[in-house]
């Protein structure tokens, strides 16, 4: 299948949940779902066996500065590969809530995807077998999301080293 | 885990520091007598904060840090940063620098693989294996040095092309180099294919169908060795491979012996390919230049590192920094196969499972932490770099 | 015989100092060995005696959990049964020190004694891969203890005498029985290093899984006296199997030779396989080693 035939028949699949469809590439779609329907879309590609699960990016878009506070939003991307083509699942949340149901019934190996999207941006995948830290320290406190534009670090960012080792 | 169910099950931890681990990672293995029954993971002792380190640095930069992602492959994380970022720029990169991005990452290959040979036999109890083929790796890495001044972080890449050429008398020495490489391949293959202890050790462990490979998204050879024909470098040719095809390697046996054989056999096509690129080097320039902003969008650039598929997606704000890039390396893949894998097996064949895919722990995580009486505290990378320049005055 | 010179013999010669000596040199010899073969540098002739003054010199450190008592009576115990073993041997060919009808099956079992110690040691105490590792040590001195003993009985009915003396007096004058019991040999040889947990049967002790096995939680002291116990038991069995097969002892010229040209085969086994799990051994030992020393035996019975 190349790579036209392949972007051709996932548009054919899945044109009835986006919302919105862009050709960011020559080989790439991106389609916005609304997050009720993720399952759904996720279910129609595997049993078309429209590729694999390539990996999820988080993404943090907080509001212009200036703009209301409440325009900034997170994006999950589903990348999906077929060889050369790459279909992309954006799913767009508000700050308040950060939730995306798990896709481990549907594909087992996404857990460690997922575990490390809820410690990095805090978003809570409903459902992830395994809720556990994957990356982070034991005693990272809660609620600290280290990819989130706003976590600049912790405490001083002195040039003074205080530390003794 | 509770302080009563793990007295009820008998876990045997593997790491963070274990003598089977060159890298710190944590497994713990749930057995009943020599049969595993459980698999946990738990990652991210060596996380450095890469992706979040990223946002601050400059495109330029930012090789350089990711290059450093991993140390065995450097140069593909770094190629496909610079392909990414070509991409976003639109900036067509001269066929010469693509055939050297292309020939140096196969030597990262045949290193990577040959390297993997002598930790999966020394798992394996194999330490004349190990011996040797560590012995022949340091002539790839001799080459690699030879061409680029660097045995481990290469630095080949640089935005809009490479800044390394190659002379005559370096052709000659890649040359010698494949040639010694090829006959000491076959051996290992022979070895491989006929030594009864060895085999016994990776024949029919570790078995996954392809079926089996396809539902856990396995990638690379791991992949491969399972009869799930993905490699990217066929699949979605990158770099000079539009030019230089490749062959596929498949096995569809799917334990570990076909991962021996799958990457043994990519060597000896990494050596063919090689002596092709030699053969037919494009003249030309080695850069173009590249505008210091990048324009704004998102890439996805997807190379096939030696472990596997290796994934950057890159968003720019159209400024000189990235807004956000995201590594999805191809161990991160692999790991899923291990868990659900291992159960069933014996607790003798775990480090050679674990092994068996090339696991690479850095690649996995990417701050510095410094405890200082129960309180830690985070240090920033200027800190960090502070300290260090005060460390050695 | 007095006591002065019972003690002489105890702890000087053939016991005690030299055997601990001659144990090192032997470990060196097999070290560089194997480093050789595997194209690696290998030790410097002192380092065994490095490694050990090193270990005494360190701090030995009771875990918690394990019967103390136990904990330090291990290894003592270890090295005496394999020191003990030593004065019923022809060690550099000369006489035993001592010698009684039936002694052959005594050394044997002082010879056992290294690994009852070391599985107990594991199992003494808590941590997981000492457990795993007293496991696997018990279950493989179960799987190689009767096919070596098998082996060692071959020349024993040949000769007629359960006596280590004789057996080693008479080997010198026939034919060598390596030639007469190819088989037996190779048991015994191969069991030998099953007992000495050398690769390919280091399962007990297999760094890339269980660390260091059942001695995981041995340090200074209790390690070194464990180590030296070792060594003293690859002079040993290499003196008996040489003793037994290879046409006896007579001599110091022909003890060296012949027990170095042992180690030397023994060194080559070591890095030519890869490691076996341990079913795989269990396997190999009931299917294949005890069979053929039985099939060796009844022949050598019914001839």
């Amino acid at each position: 299948m190349d790579t036209d035939t392949a972007l051709q028949n996932a548009r054919q699949l899945l044109e009835g949940f986006a919302s919105e469809i862009q050709q960011p590439e020559l080989n790439r779609l991106d389609f916005v779902i609304p997050v009720e329907s993720l399952l759904k879309v996720v279910e129609v590609l595997k049993s078309n066996h429209w590729g694999y699960l390539s990996f999820i990016t988080g993404l943090d878009c907080p509001a212009a500065e200036g703009a209301e506070a409440a325009g900034g939003k997170l994006e999950v991307l589903y990348h999906f590969a077929e060889s050369a083509a790459v279909v992309t699942l954006r799913i767009r949340l508000p700050y308040d809530r950060a939730e995306v149901p798990s896709l481990c019934t549907l594909i087992p190996s996404v857990s460690i995807y997922e575990r490390e999207l809820m410690e990095m941006f805090g978003i809570q995948v409903i459902g992830t077998p395994d809720p556990r830290r994957l990356l982070l320290p034991d005693d990272w406190p809660d609620g600290v999301y280290p990819l989130r534009k706003s976590y600049q670090g912790f405490g001083s960012t002195s040039a003074e080293p205080q530390v003794e080792i | 885990m509770t302080k009563q169910e793990a007295f009820e099950k008998f876990i045997v931890p593997i790491g963070p520091q274990h003598p089977a681990l060159k890298e710190p990672g944590h497994f713990e293995f749930v057995v009943d007598g020599e049969i595993v029954t459980g698999a946990a993971i738990r990652l991210g002792y060596v996380h450095r904060g890469i992706e979040k380190g990223v946002e601050s640095r400059n495109w330029t930069q930012n090789i350089y840090m990711l290059e450093r992602v991993c140390g065995i492959c450097s140069h593909i994380h770094a190629t496909a940063y610079t392909l990414g970022v070509e991409q976003l720029a639109n900036v067509t990169v001269p066929p010469r620098a693509q055939a050297i991005r292309t020939l140096v990452s196969e030597l990262e290959r045949i290193h990577s693989h040959l390297l993997w040979l002598g930790v999966a036999a020394h798992e394996g109890g194999f330490d004349t294996l190990f011996m040797f083929s560590w012995r022949d790796r340091e002539t790839v890495m001799d080459l690699l040095e030879t061409i680029s001044g660097n045995r481990v972080h290469y630095s080949t890449n640089i935005l809009g092309g490479v800044k390394i050429d190659l002379d005559e008398e370096k052709i000659t020495a890649i040359r010698k180099g494949m040639d010694f490489l090829e006959e000491r391949t076959h051996h290992y293959l022979k070895v491989i294919n006929t030594d009864e202890t060895f085999l016994g050790r990776t024949r029919g462990v570790g078995t996954m169908s392809s079926q089996q490979a396809e539902e856990l998204s396995a990638v690379g050879p791991t992949a491969r060795a399972s009869g799930v024909p993905r490699d990217l470098r066929i699949d979605a040719p990158y770099a000079a491979y539009p030019e230089f095809p490749v062959r596929l390697m498949l096995s569809n046996e799917g334990d570990l012996h076909a991962r021996f054989v799958v990457r043994m056999n990519e060597c000896l096509e990494a050596y063919r390919l090689i002596r092709e690129i030699l053969d037919h080097l494009p003249e030309g320039e080695l850069t173009v230049r590249m505008p210091r902003r990048i324009p704004e969008g998102e890439t996805i650039s997807r190379v096939e590192a030696p472990r596997g598929e290796l994934a950057y997606f890159i968003k720019s704000a159209g400024g000189d920094k990235p807004d956000r890039i995201k590594i999805r390396t191809p161990s991160l893949c692999n790991w899923g196969t291990i868990t659900s894998v291992a159960v069933g097996h014996k607790l003798a064949d775990m480090p050679m499972l674990l092994a068996g895919i090339d696991p690479c722990f850095s690649c996995n995580d990417r701050m510095v932490r410094v405890n200082r009486a129960n309180q830690p505290q985070l240090w920033s990378w200027e800190d960090l770099r502070l300290y260090g320049i005060e460390y050695y005055r | 015989m007095n006591t002065a010179l019972t003690l002489l013999l105890l702890l000087i010669f053939p016991g005690g100092l030299f055997l601990l000596g001659s144990g090192m040199a032997y470990e060196w010899v097999d070290r560089k060995l194997v480093a050789r073969f595997q194209n690696r540098i290998g030790p410097r002739w002192f380092q065994p005696l490095a490694d050990m003054v090193k270990l005494l010199a360190k701090e030995e450190i009771t875990p918690q959990g394990v019967h103390k008592g136990l904990f330090i009576a291990l290894p003592v115990v270890a090295l005496a049964g394999a020191l003990t073993a030593a004065l019923y041997v022809p060690l550099i060919g000369f006489k035993p020190s001592f010698s009684f009808p039936g002694d052959l099956v005594v050394t044997l079992y002082l010879l056992s004694m290294m690994s009852l110690c070391m599985g107990l040691a594991g199992a003494n105490t808590v941590n997981r891969f000492s457990l795993v590792g007293a496991t696997r040590t018990l279950t493989q001195l179960f799987s190689y203890e009767a096919p070596f003993l098998l082996a060692m009985l071959g020349p024993a009915i040949v000769t007629g005498s359960w006596q280590i003396n004789q057996i080693n007096a008479q080997a010198g004058n026939t034919w060598w029985f390596i030639l007469t019991q190819p088989i037996g040999f190779l048991v015994a040889l191969v069991g030998l290093m099953g007992k000495l947990e050398l690769p390919p049967f280091d399962a007990p002790e297999a760094e890339t899984e269980i660390v260091s096995g059942a001695l995981t939680e041995y340090s200074g002291r209790g390690l070194a006296l464990f180590r030296l116990g070792k060594d003293a038991e690859l002079v040993i069995g290499l003196t008996l199997v040489a003793a037994f097969y290879l046409g006896g002892l007579a001599n110091p010229l022909e003890f060296l030779l012949k027990t170095l040209g042992l180690l030397v085969v023994m060194a080559g086994l070591q890095s030519l396989f890869a490691r076996l799990r341990i079913d795989q051994t269990v396997g190999l030992w009931w299917r294949i080693g005890a069979l053929l020393a039985l099939a060796q035996l009844l022949v050598l019975i019914i001839l």
